[in-house]
């Protein structure tokens, strides 16, 4: 016998049944392109911005995350339920065109039919099993989002179109499956072959040939039906992120990672910096929000949703959205809160595992830029009053700009001005240079440098602070006066290599600076001390120390620095206990994003919930790698009453005290 | 209306001050330059008042080198309109009645109906600038404002007295106001603001060509005061404490005796 299956049985093959359908075909995705249409005119609202250049690059990135599931899969549970279903519906999109092709086009034009044979029992298992794994992963979904759903997860009116819909076309699938085979192949050995359908064949055998073929006919108009609904809601509902996520990983940020668009400061004809209305966004920003699927992923996440601030992602990203298509002269800043947009720590989170490719923190500098640089606003007086001092001083903390190089006395190292030669210079930052707690991490790394016999330098009341919180704070214009003053400094020395101890100097001075024309190489102490200790220059005593490890923002997300300093941990002997939150998922200090400047009035208080996570793991000292993590632990400590059980330490001070 | 406010150049209080050559000023190295804090607050009223009356015209006038020129550019982005440098490389030099002297000679044929100026200067702290431009003026002066509100050509003031009472006056213009902490937040220059800023007049006079009047008072000498005891700060444990307070009582006190 034959292996295959009469293609449009029952229905037939006539111009009645062709006329009507490939009518409603066009029909449907003649509303497919229409609605689309609509929506790119409403990403068109927004600036020009480049994403689509190194094309080869960008579409192996988007096959990836979508063939793959990459993004999708990072968390488990549901990132599996989603694969498979997206695995299985593939399948089946496949095997649907398959069938077209042959019977609409090889065998009407060619008469060469393809499903035949071995090919049709694998092609006939394969779809049927498709079939199930999706009915299984989608009642996983369902019960997930309508049963057990994790808290905040919004479900909207769209959810339930896409179950109904979805498990529509899939049960309606397996009836017409169900009745055909009922009528032809029960009995004959391709009938195993499709399980599922086997055994709706056999649970509907008993309505007779005649009501088995009215029911078949039936169901198979009303399953293509549902099919063509579906295609006509894809751009109505939340099914557009079929195209829309998909496409965002093609239109991804290609780094370097998470620089911010350097402003243009001296155009005369701007009217306007930073973000205020929709149309001052970038096109990717809008279509950013239609890409957002509300799986929650990043809100989980976010540290100042965590301790009860009113900043959610998620919502931001949707209230642009809103914006965008209801409201586009809504002024953005009252629409999603001042409150909100001060929030945000700029650590990254949201960002980091976004499963569609979303750009969340850029638009809430845009944002802050609106608010600093064209009304002169602050979370709090002590921001603006911190301003106020680097714009005196060069430090937000106050300090006479004079006294920076002070803390060098006696240790044996110059400033640039007094001795040029040097192999590094150490860019010291303000907290290293002015806070107690941090010149003790400072002179640390100073004294491992000399162990090494590396001869370092620092620029003393020459340098300035990067500026890296007053631009995350929004101050475009104060960041640019001291990069540009640094960089002419860092100019006239002819300064080749620049070692730093602060991740937010570090990502400043090696991503930022380059807009604005400064190019030396740009270190982190920690890859560098790694190095000195791999070349045999640094020796260390490994000598035993409990301890947890946290990953700054800076180090981590932002710059994917996660093993030289776990490297240095071990090499010093440290018995390092992970928290639960750690790389990519490390829980954000509360001091990024230049809110180390500002008070911290709302919600808990974002370190005293990490202090108490590292806690947690047992370990003696929690190792830091930041001046601001180091800052915000010490506090952190005191008030969640661990002074005594848990010492935060960098670990430049755990090297230290261990040099050969 | 036309403002008048004056504003003075001072280092950041946190510097590290030395004494001078002359042994009458502090040495100029290693200072960082601002507005000083009472005249921030004169700038700032001034742009409110000139807001709420919604046209008017704001002079900011600064006494001293070049460097100044800085320090007035931020109270041209704080919304002055323009700007009168009396360039005076000595400035420091030049006694309270002289700078009111000044800018008394620079005012007298201008016709401000407000004269807005910091209450004292952080550096020199005479106080007297401010009611000697009023007096040489023959106008008004009010000294240590916190609260302000003008309406159809008077000025209702709160001043700051000693020992927590307040005075409350009403006077017409034109007047002269020195402000007070208290009074207001000075704003944040916005970065349009800073642009045009740049382009506002800012005129230069010699100071040689409004210096009419001569020196009553002489800064004899400048010190530091002398060392005398000074607190102590322990640091460590508790044990470690208590140890070092012992230490300390039986070395230097007759308590533990």
């Amino acid at each position: 016998m034959e292996y295959t299956r009469e293609i449009y049985w029952n229905v037939g093959h006539g111009a009645w049944t062709l006329v009507p359908m490939y009518l409603l075909a066009i029909f449907a995705i003649g509303l497919l392109v229409k609605g689309f249409y609509g929506r790119v005119k409403i990403y068109q609202q927004g600036q020009p911005l480049v994403r689509d250049d190194q094309r080869l690059r960008r579409l192996v990135m988007m096959l990836q995350n979508v063939l793959l599931q990459k993004k999708v899969s990072r968390v488990i549970w549901p990132g599996l339920l989603h694969g498979l279903f997206f695995w299985g519906f593939g399948l089946l999109f496949i095997g649907t065109t398959l069938i077209v092709i042959q019977a609409d086009f090889t065998d009407l034009l060619f008469d060469v039919k393809f499903l035949t044979g071995t090919f049709y029992k694998l092609f006939s298992i394969v779809l049927d099993i498709a079939g199930l794994v999706c009915m299984i992963m989608l009642g996983g979904l369902l019960v997930r989002r309508y049963f057990y759903a994790p808290e905040g997860l919004e479900t909207k009116n769209d959810d339930a179109i896409m179950h109904s819909l979805l498990f529509g076309i899939l049960i309606t699938g397996f009836l017409i499956e169900g009745a055909r085979m009922a009528v032809t192949e029960l009995g004959t050995p391709l009938a195993p072959w499709s399980p599922v359908g086997l055994l709706v064949a056999n649970a509907i055998v008993g309505m007779g040939e005649g009501g088995l073929l009215a029911l078949h006919k039936v169901t198979w108009w009303f399953h293509l039906l549902l099919v063509m609904a579906f295609f006509i809601l894809i751009p109505l509902t939340k099914f557009r992120h079929i195209l829309t996520t998909s496409a965002n990983y093609f239109f991804t940020d290609l780094g370097p990672k998470g620089k911010l668009v350097t402003l243009n400061l001296e155009d005369e004809d701007a009217e306007s910096f930073g973000v205020s209305k929709i149309g001052e966004m970038t096109w990717k920003d809008i279509f950013d929000t239609d890409a957002c699927t509300l799986c929650m992923r990043c809100q989980d996440r976010c540290p100042a949703f965590a301790t009860g601030k009113p900043l959610s992602p998620m919502k931001v990203i949707n209230q642009l959205g809103e914006v965008a298509f209801d409201a586009p002269d809504s002024v953005l800043v009252d629409t999603i809160g001042k409150d909100v947009l001060w929030a945000c720590t700029t650590c990254r989170a949201c960002q980091e595992i976004c499963p569609a490719a979303i750009e969340h923190v850029n638009k809430i500098i845009d944002l802050r830029r609106s608010m600093v640089l064209m009304e002169g606003e602050f979370p709090g007086e002590e921001v603006m009053a911190a301003m106020e001092a680097t714009e005196v001083n060069g430090n937000p903390l106050g300090v006479g700009y004079a006294e920076r190089g002070d803390w060098i006395t006696d240790l044996g190292i110059k400033t640039l001005a007094e001795d040029t030669e040097v192999e590094i210079l150490f860019f010291v930052g303000c907290y290293g240079s002015f806070d107690k707690r941090n010149i003790a991490v400072a002179k640390s790394f100073v004294k491992l440098c000399q162990a090494a016999d590396v001869k370092i330098g620092i620029l003393g009341k020459e340098e300035k602070c990067c500026g890296e919180p007053m631009r995350k704070m929004g101050n475009e214009y104060l960041y640019q006066t001291l990069a540009n003053e640094n960089i002419e400094t860092f100019k006239s020395y002819g300064v080749q290599k620049i070692v730093t101890a602060c991740p937010h100097c570090f990502n400043t001075l090696k991503k930022d600076y380059q807009d604005l024309g400064f190019e030396a190489e740009v270190m982190t102490y920690t890859v560098f001390l790694e190095e000195l200790l791999k070349s045999g220059r640094l020796r260390i005593n490994a000598q035993d120390l409990s301890c947890t490890y946290h990953d700054s923002c800076y180090l981590g997300r932002h710059n994917d620095i996660y093993e030289a300093p776990r490297k240095l941990i071990e090499a010093a002997g440290g018995k390092l206990v992970e928290m639960e939150k750690n790389r990519a998922e490390a829980f954000c200090c509360s001091a990024g994003g230049g809110r180390i400047l500002a008070e911290e009035n709302i919600g808990e208080r974002i370190n005293i919930r990490r202090v108490q996570m590292a806690a947690e793991t047992g370990a003696d000292v929690l190792v830091s790698n930041c001046p601001f993590c180091l800052t915000m632990f010490e506090d952190g400590v005191k008030g969640a009453e661990l002074e005594g059980t848990l010492k935060p330490k960098d670990i430049a001070e755990i090297l230290a005290e261990r040099i050969q | 209306m036309k403002i008048l406010v004056c504003i003075k150049q001072v280092p950041d209080m946190e510097s590290k001050f030395k004494i001078d050559e002359r042994g009458t000023w502090y040495a100029k190295t290693d200072l960082a330059w601002r507005m000083n804090e009472y005249d921030e607050y004169a700038v700032e009223q001034a742009v409110q008042l000139k807001e709420q009356v919604k046209e008017g015209d704001i002079t900011v006038l600064c006494i001293g080198s070049d460097q100044v020129k800085e320090t007035m550019k931020k109270a041209l982005a704080m919304g002055c309109d323009r700007g009168a440098h009396i360039l005076d490389e000595d400035v420091s030099t030049k006694e309270p009645y002289m700078i009111a002297g000044v800018i008394a000679e620079y005012a007298r044929d201008k016709g401000f109906d407000l004269i807005f100026t910091g209450m004292q200067s952080q550096d020199r702290g005479s106080g007297q600038v401010g009611l000697l431009v009023g007096e040489m003026l023959g106008i008004s002066g009010v000294s240590t404002v916190v609260e302000f509100s003008y309406a159809d050509g008077m000025v209702e003031a709160k001043r700051e007295l000693e020992g927590g009472v307040k005075a409350c006056l009403k006077v017409a213009t034109p007047v002269v106001i020195t402000c007070q902490l208290g009074l207001n937040t000075p704003r944040y220059p916005t970065l349009p603001n800073i642009m045009k800023a740049k382009k506002k007049e800012l005129l230069t006079t010699n100071i040689a060509e409004l210096l009419k009047v001569d020196a009553r008072q002489e800064t004899l000498k400048m010190y530091f005061p002398e060392k005398k005891g000074g607190g102590q700060v322990l640091e460590g444990d508790a044990a470690d404490l208590a140890d070092q307070l012992i230490k300390i009582l039986k070395d230097k006190t007759g308590v533990l005796a």
